[in-house]
C-alpha cells in the first residue's frame, strides 16, 4: 500500500492507502505504487484514478499540479481537483473546478473528455 | 453640579458601545478561529511546495543556470514592497505598526541606493500610502472571503511577474502581520525574488536532491514551480495577515469591552452621587421650611 495525499492550496482533500494510482504526468500516465523510485513530476490535465486489483475505486479531475513520490508516500499537489463521482456529462459545467478554469481551453476540453470518456473506467 | 439627564444618557450611550465592542469581539474570535484553519491547512501545500523547490534548486550546483526571477539579479535598483494590511480599522495597532515597520525598511533601502516601489493591500494601506510620495504600482482591496483571498494572491503574482520582466523591478519583499498568538503578532518580511530558502538547510536539501528523479527536465519544472511558488508565499502572508488582523481585533475590543465597563461602574458611581445630593438638598430645603413656620 501506498500513502496518497492529495493536496490543494487550500487544504488537505483527502490522505490515504491505497494499492495503487494512475497520475496524468507531463510526459504520461505513470503509476504510484510502494517502492516507486523517488520521482518529482508535474501534472498535466487528466484522470487520476485509485485503483485495486485492476479495477477503479475512485476517479479524479485534475487540472495540474505536482505530483512527489519517494518510497511509501505519494504527494500529490492539485490546482484544481473534481471527483468524477460527482458529475456527469450533463451536469459538469456547473461545476466549480469547471468554473474556475474558464478561459483555459485546453484543460476545459481534457475535463470534458476525462467526464464523458474517463481513460481508466 | 452635574445634570443627572446628562449622566443617564452619557451612561447609556457608553452601554451601547459596550455592546457593541463585546459583539465584535466575539465576532473576532471565531473569524479568528477560522482564519487560523485556513492558515494552518494552507501550511501543507507550502511545505510540500518549498520542499520540492529547494530540492531541485539544489540540484542545480552552477547558480547561474538558475532563472534569474529565482536567483535575482545583480546590482537590483529596484525593490518593491508588498504591504499587507486590513480592510477595516478598530484592530488596535495592527496598521500602525506595520506602517512604521515599513518606513524604517524603505529608508534602509533608500539608504542602500535602491528605489522603493510600494503595492498595497487591504484599503487601510492604500489611503495611508496615497498621502506619501512614494511610487504605488498597485492596490488591491476587500479582501473579505477566501476566495477574494486566493484570485487577489493571484493578481499579485501576475503582476509582479509582469513588473520583474519589463526590468521595473529587480527584487520583491512583502510584509505582513506573522500570526505568533492571539496576542501577539510580528510584523514580518519575506523575500520573494531572490528566493529565500531559509527554511531548509543547506547539507539537508543536499542529501535529498541526489535521489530525485525529475520529469520534464529541471528548466521546464522550475518554469511552472517558481509562479506557483509565489503564489503559494503570497497567498500564505494574506492568511497570515488576516489571522493576525481578526486576533488583534479581538484584543483590542476585548480592552475596549473592559474600559467601557470601568467607565459605567464611574459614571454610575456620579449619577447615585448626585441623585444623593439631589435628596439631601430637597430634604434640607423642606425642613428648613417647615422650621421658619
Amino acid at each position: 500500500m501506498i500513502n496518497l495525499k492529495v493536496v490543494s492550496p487550500q487544504k488537505v482533500i483527502f490522505e490515504k492507502e491505497v494499492e495503487m494510482a494512475v497520475l496524468p504526468g507531463a510526459e504520461g500516465d505513470f503509476a504510484a505504487m510502494p517502492n516507486h523510485s523517488p520521482f518529482i513530476s508535474s501534472l498535466r490535465p487528466g484522470q487520476m484514478a485509485i485503483m485495486s486489483s485492476n479495477k477503479v475505486d475512485e476517479s479524479f479531475f485534475v487540472s495540474g499540479g505536482l505530483v512527489m513520490l519517494k518510497e511509501k508516500v505519494c504527494e500529490v499537489l492539485v490546482d484544481q481537483i473534481e471527483p468524477l463521482s460527482d458529475v456527469n456529462s450533463s451536469n459538469y459545467q456547473q461545476s466549480k473546478t469547471y468554473q474556475e478554469l474558464e478561459g483555459n481551453e485546453t484543460a476545459l476540453g481534457t475535463f470534458e473528455q476525462v467526464v464523458n470518456n474517463p481513460p481508466y473506467k | 453640579m452635574p445634570n443627572l439627564k446628562e449622566l443617564k444618557n452619557r451612561i447609556s450611550s457608553v452601554k451601547s458601545t459596550r455592546k457593541i465592542t463585546s459583539a465584535m469581539k466575539m465576532v473576532a474570535a471565531s473569524k479568528l478561529r477560522r482564519a487560523q484553519e485556513l492558515a494552518e491547512s494552507s501550511r501543507v501545500y507550502a511545505d510540500s511546495l518549498s520542499f520540492i523547490l529547494s530540492s531541485l534548486a539544489g540540484n542545480t550546483k552552477n547558480s547561474a543556470d538558475l532563472p534569474e526571477i529565482l536567483t535575482g539579479r545583480e546590482n537590483s535598483k529596484i525593490s518593491l514592497l508588498i504591504i499587507n494590511s486590513s480592510d477595516r480599522g478598530l484592530c488596535g495597532g495592527f496598521n500602525s505598526n506595520l506602517f512604521r515597520n515599513a518606513k524604517k525598511w524603505i529608508s534602509d533601502q533608500q539608504g542602500q541606493g535602491k528605489s522603493v516601489k510600494i503595492m498595497t493591500v487591504g484599503k487601510k494601506a492604500s489611503s495611508f500610502y496615497k498621502k506619501t510620495d512614494l511610487d504605488i504600482v498597485a492596490s488591491f482591496e476587500d479582501l473579505n472571503s477566501n476566495d477574494r483571498q486566493l484570485q487577489v494572491s493571484e493578481e499579485i503574482k501576475n503582476k509582479i511577474m509582469e513588473l520583474f520582466e519589463n526590468n521595473e523591478i529587480d527584487e520583491v519583499s512583502i510584509l505582513f502581520n506573522k500570526f505568533v498568538s492571539a496576542i501577539s503578532q510580528e510584523p514580518t518580511y519575506q523575500s520573494l525574488i531572490p528566493l529565500s530558502n531559509d527554511e531548509t538547510s543547506e547539507d539537508e536539501s543536499e542529501s535529498i536532491n541526489a535521489i530525485f528523479e525529475f520529469e520534464p527536465d529541471k528548466n521546464e519544472l522550475l518554469e511552472y514551480l517558481v509562479p506557483r511558488n509565489f503564489l503559494t508565499q503570497i497567498y500564505r502572508s494574506v492568511l497570515e495577515s488576516s489571522a493576525s488582523e481578526h486576533a488583534a481585533r479581538m484584543t483590542s475590543m476585548d480592552n475596549a469591552t473592559r474600559n467601557a465597563g470601568d467607565m459605567i461602574d464611574r459614571l454610575t458611581l456620579t449619577y447615585n452621587r448626585t441623585r444623593q445630593a439631589f435628596i439631601t438638598k430637597e430634604l434640607i430645603e423642606i425642613i428648613s421650611g417647615a422650621e421658619a413656620v
